[in-house]
């Protein structure tokens, strides 16, 4: 039987969260031991606390959320699940990520080793330890139903405009905003409140942004070019480009990690497009804790009308018969593509 | 044996196993060339999967799911053109160009070239350049507008688009779509390169790069040495371009990407920087026949086919990458099965997406862009004195036609700025009836010039103009001389925005003297009466004016809407009616018009009504209206009876239910058209009325012979004249 095709989503470092306490713990593979044990003993050699660990505690917002743990715990839960994947049944043809999701997406689509991944999620997760710049609002320009229209779209970016803030990342029927903290307040109380938003994402920056151009220019010092190879599996980054297994170039992967995809937009809804569209994967398969892009890429199949889903209701009714998007954080999904 | 498709796949897989390439024709160590290997591996993976995209599309067909087998194999080396040219560069191209597409896609991250050819291969109506009415190479991000043409005859366009480039520039053009520098590209095949349209847009480029002006385009011919089954001579296309006054010749490899890469780098150049035009001729070869339906062993032998085949372009690449050590034989082995993996799985998604289902949906994108703008205000009154100068003054004296539209062209220039006029002698001489008279002095040189004795240069010029954000008002001398011209409307313009679901448009109104009854003059040539020329092209206007007053009116109105709505109108000017003061005898200056107010217009579907009497419509326009109202006082006296005549105005987009209003009661309609019967619009008048009319309505048409116009005192004599419409009148009222 021909193998079934996916594409691999990485997450950001968000979707850790209370609920997802022990989720690296509870699903951790002989496969990926060697790799965990590695991050453990370098952050042991830094004095901090390694993901397990950090897995293994009561979740604090002021540990659990900060960009150097955050960062290291997705990094470690994504990996395991990458290598949990069954291969006999499954073909992974493409890998894409969200926002920190990019960098563990480099990894395990081998353009950066292990270690070398680490050593830029870390040092990217920990550039900002002692003063944030700015940070993140996030805020939804659909209703519950996840439909939505252009003029309320157009509205919401006119305000963003406005308050010199910009879209950090398009997150399916999510803008996350991102600005220094008078822009975000201005929005605070400019956009008209829907449930709990806009809500501010403690502890983060104002990532893919212009803000992080200091960030960005700090990072060459520190990460060196030649730790990028080209990828053995095509990725598909922030902005919807396919790096290819072989006419990539490492010196421009390296110049769109560390410069453009810190300091412009991150546009996850036309990552996936793409991954939709030029692929054709048989199944989407989200990486790590928490459920968090599962909606966001279901909004996404609905705006593409992407096999036929195009309602939130068509779209549940679709993922409760056979899903097309898998999460590994559901356990009944990471059955079907788990060993 | 016959499925050459399977054949050149599995060899391509053993050949690369065994190590079995054909010989490299050129060299592939070029000194000053400027490419790097990642360059070279993202050409091949373009060529690669547009050579599954061939493979699959046979597939498909074979299963009903596919509707355009008319590949790309054996032109995999125009992928090189995709990474040379910048994405500013307008590419017209032609239908065996999905590597090109591929490869400039990677120009424009989020670009989704596999599933967008898929859904176009398949006729989706989520294809997002024709919506599923064309399989077409097109694509507003990549700046490729869609080509239909099978015949080159996108080639005048695409001069015209060159030449506009640096126009717009010049006169600061605030609608242009096209980057300062930019240059234009347009490929076509060896066989159509011998087709008059494309004949007269290398003449075209060729006379105007002589005469100083700038033509900056690099025409790119793939010869891959046949046309259908008819062989090229294998020197023609050297023989004919390499020598060609004020076109640069450069012959490259079709099958070496790298000299391919350094010749399209130098042409690139050249024209960039000369803003001249490039003749690129790239040799390669043709796989897969023609189309799907095509089987070469019926004009060639299986011996002359399999040399061919082994001249794959893929293979001459494969070559490349391992002799430069860029790529190893597992790794072109894998390219190319994942990139046959890939498009399966694209091409089989696009299989289940929407299908265009109705006429509403097909029809939508018939006429109109889908963003209207709001054209520029009415010029002030200071200004058009500045224009006018001393002609300010005369402006309400009573004047005939040819006067009035001259003054209405005046007023459009002035008010838009993307406007231009040319044509043949419309420059100093202002036209051979001076309709243009001044134009040139009041607007300059730039805006308003003489072209080129060849009208399908001419409407290239409009279409390609309009690519970059004119609004064309093109005259062709003569009514009869349009017909050289035709495909560059029918073919050409006219489709444009169909076919790329009103995402690309070419507005213009093509203003032509033409009709009869010019009292002997010129013969049929200068008296051509048909407009069934027009009559079947969906989605243009046609309008006919029958005094100055209204020409006035209805030019602002098109102008205004190929400006707004980016529409295509034709604007027939009746030139025996050009300098006709009188209506009813002489000096009775009925036929003479003071000049409309500037706001004035008649809108589309607007008539003039003359008089009200119900014994008689007749319905006419132009010259025949104009005779018509002469009948209508000796009719009337006859009945003692009044009578009402319509002036129809605009001959398309009539409006039949404001029609039957205005008859009313009145039971005998007489539809009077100078044109030939056959094929006037008159004829479709008479049916349309015939059906949407609930009374019993005698309806009649008096039209011209089915005959060419003869010289001399019998000119008239096959058309209908005062006396004529009198007799069809009385004998109709007496039925």
């Amino acid at each position: 039987m021909p193998k079934e095709k996916i594409v691999v989503i990485c997450p950001g470092r968000g979707s850790y969260s209370r609920e997802t306490s022990g989720y690296l713990s509870k699903n951790i593979s002989n496969l990926s031991k060697k790799f965990i044990d590695q991050i453990q003993a370098n952050r042991k050699q830094e004095k901090s606390l390694g993901p397990l660990e950090l897995d293994l505690m009561p979740f604090k917002s002021s540990i659990h959320m900060k960009g150097e743990n955050a960062s290291t715990l997705i990094f470690a839960c994504s990996l395991n699940d990458y290598l949990s994947i069954d291969k006999n049944k499954y073909e992974i043809v493409g890998i894409t990520g969200n926002s920190m999701g990019w960098y563990s997406a480099l990894a395990l689509g081998e353009s950066l080793s292990n270690q070398h991944a680490y050593e830029l999620i870390n040092t990217m997760g920990s550039m900002m330890k002692d003063k944030i710049i700015g940070g993140q609002l996030i805020y939804p320009f659909i209703n519950d139903e996840w439909k939505t229209s252009n003029k309320t779209k157009k509205n919401i970016m006119h305000e963003i405009k406005k308050a010199n803030a910009y879209v950090s990342i398009f997150l399916g029927g999510y803008f996350v905003i991102g600005g220094d903290q008078k822009s975000l307040d201005i929005l605070k109380k400019r956009l008209p409140p829907i449930d709990d938003y806009p809500f501010q994402v403690p502890y983060h920056g104002a990532f893919h942004t212009p803000l992080l151009v200091s960030i960005s220019e700090e990072s060459y010092s520190k990460i060196q070019s030649s730790n990028f190879k080209k990828p053995t599996i095509p990725l598909i980054d922030g902005r919807g480009k396919i790096w290819s297994e072989y006419s990539t170039h490492p010196k421009d992967l390296y110049h769109y990690t560390l410069g453009t995809q810190v300091t412009t937009s991150y546009d996850f809804t036309r990552s996936i497009t793409v991954a939709l569209k030029e692929f054709c994967p048989d199944r989407l398969v989200v990486l790590g804790p928490g459920n968090t892009l599962g909606g966001v890429v279901g909004q996404i199949l609905i705006e593409n009308s992407w096999n036929n889903i195009d309602s939130k209701q068509v779209f549940q009714l679709a993922q409760q018969k056979d899903p097309f998007l898998i999460s590994m954080s559901l356990s009944n999904q990471r059955e079907i593509v788990s060993k | 044996m016959f499925n050459r498709a399977e054949i050149i796949d599995s060899n391509f897989l053993t050949f690369i196993n065994d190590g079995k390439f054909p010989h490299a024709k050129s060299p592939i160590d070029i000194p000053g060339y400027r490419f790097n290997n990642h360059d070279l591996i993202s050409i091949f993976e373009s060529q690669v999967l547009s050579r599954h995209m061939d493979l699959k599309a046979r597939l498909l067909k074979e299963d009903g799911k596919c509707f355009y087998t008319i590949g790309s194999s054996g032109h995999e080396g125009n992928a090189v053109f995709g990474r040379v040219f910048s994405l500013n560069d307008i590419a017209f191209l032609h239908y065996r160009s999905t590597p090109f597409f591929i490869e400039r896609s990677k120009l424009v991250h989020g670009a989704t070239p596999i599933y967008d050819t898929a859904l176009s291969f398949t006729a989706s109506s989520e294809d997002p350049i024709s919506g599923g009415r064309h399989k077409v190479i097109g694509s507003k991000k990549l700046n490729i507008p869609p080509q239909t043409s099978t015949i080159a005859s996108h080639l005048p366009k695409a001069v015209g688009t060159a030449v506009s480039i640096d126009r717009a520039r010049d006169l600061s053009i605030k609608e242009r779509n096209l980057k300062e520098g930019s240059i234009v590209l347009c490929s076509f095949g060896d066989a159509s390169a011998n087709h008059a349209t494309a004949l007269s847009a290398f003449n075209t480029a060729s006379l105007i790069q002589h005469s100083g002006g700038h033509v900056p385009i690099v025409f790119i011919c793939e010869d891959n040495g046949i046309g259908i089954s008819v062989p090229t001579e294998e020197s023609w296309i050297e023989k004919n371009f390499s020598q060609r006054n004020g076109i640069k010749y450069i012959r490259a490899d079709g099958l070496n990407i790298i000299d391919l890469l350094h010749k399209t780098t130098l042409a690139n150049e050249f024209s960039k920087t000369k803003r001249q035009p490039v003749f690129l001729h790239m040799k390669t070869v043709r796989l897969l026949g023609h189309a799907g339906s095509d089987i070469e062993v019926g004009y060639k032998t299986l011996n002359e086919i399999e040399t061919i085949e082994f001249n794959d372009p893929l293979l001459h690449t494969a070559r490349i990458m391992i002799d430069k050590k860029i790529l190893s034989k597992e790794d072109i082995i894998n390219i190319y099965e994942n990139s046959r993996m890939r498009v399966s799985q694209v091409f089989d998604q696009a299989c289940t997406r929407p299908k265009l289902n109705n006429s509403k949906d097909v029809m939508k994108s018939i006429s109109a862009s889908n963003i209207k703008r709001k054209a520029p205000s009415l010029p002030d009154e200071a200004k058009r004195r500045g224009v006018f100068d001393k002609e300010y003054q005369r402006l309400n004296n009573k004047n005939h036609m040819a006067g009035l539209i001259n003054y209405a062209l005046s007023d459009i220039l002035l008010r838009y700025s993307n406007t231009v006029v040319f044509g043949e002698d419309v420059g100093k001489k202002g036209g051979v009836y001076h309709i243009t008279a001044n134009l040139q002095k009041q607007f300059g040189a730039r805006r308003v010039f003489d072209s080129p004795l060849d009208e399908t240069s001419i409407i290239g010029f409009a279409a390609g103009f309009g690519h970059n954000g004119f609004v064309t008002i093109p005259e062709i001398q003569f009514l009869a001389y349009f017909h050289n011209a035709e495909d560059q409307l029918r073919g050409e313009a006219a489709t444009l925005q169909f076919f790329s679901n009103g995402q690309f448009t070419n507005p213009m109104v093509i203003r032509i003297p033409g009709l009869a009854y010019q009292k002997g003059f010129g013969g049929h040539f200068h008296n051509d009466n048909s407009l069934a020329i027009f009559r079947d092209i969906p989605g243009i206007i046609l309008g006919v004016p029958s005094n100055g007053s209204a020409a006035v009116k209805m030019l602002r109105y098109a102008v205004r809407l190929a400006y707004e709505e980016k529409r295509i109108v034709i604007f027939i000017e009746p030139i025996a009616l050009y300098m006709t003061r009188d209506l009813n005898f002489k000096n009775d200056l009925k036929w003479s018009f003071e000049y409309p107010t500037i706001s004035k217009e008649i809108a589309l579907g607007e008539v003039i009504k003359y008089g009200n009497g119900k014994t008689l419509t007749i319905i006419s326009y132009g010259n025949g209206l104009y005779l018509s109202l002469q009948a209508k006082k000796e009719i009337e006296k006859k009945i003692n009876k009044k009578i009402q005549v319509i002036d129809l105005c605009w001959l398309s987009d009539i409006d039949i239910k404001n029609l039957l209003k205005l008859i009313g009661k009145c039971t005998s309609v007489l539809i009077v058209d100078e044109c030939r019967r056959s094929g006037c619009y008159g004829e479709g008048l008479m049916v349309d009325l015939q059906k949407a009319s609930k009374a019993n309505l005698n309806i009649d048409l008096h039209a011209a012979e089915n005959s060419f116009i003869p010289l001399g005192e019998s000119a008239t004599s096959t058309l209908p004249s005062k006396d004529s419409i009198i007799e069809a009148a009385i004998r109709m009222l007496n039925a």
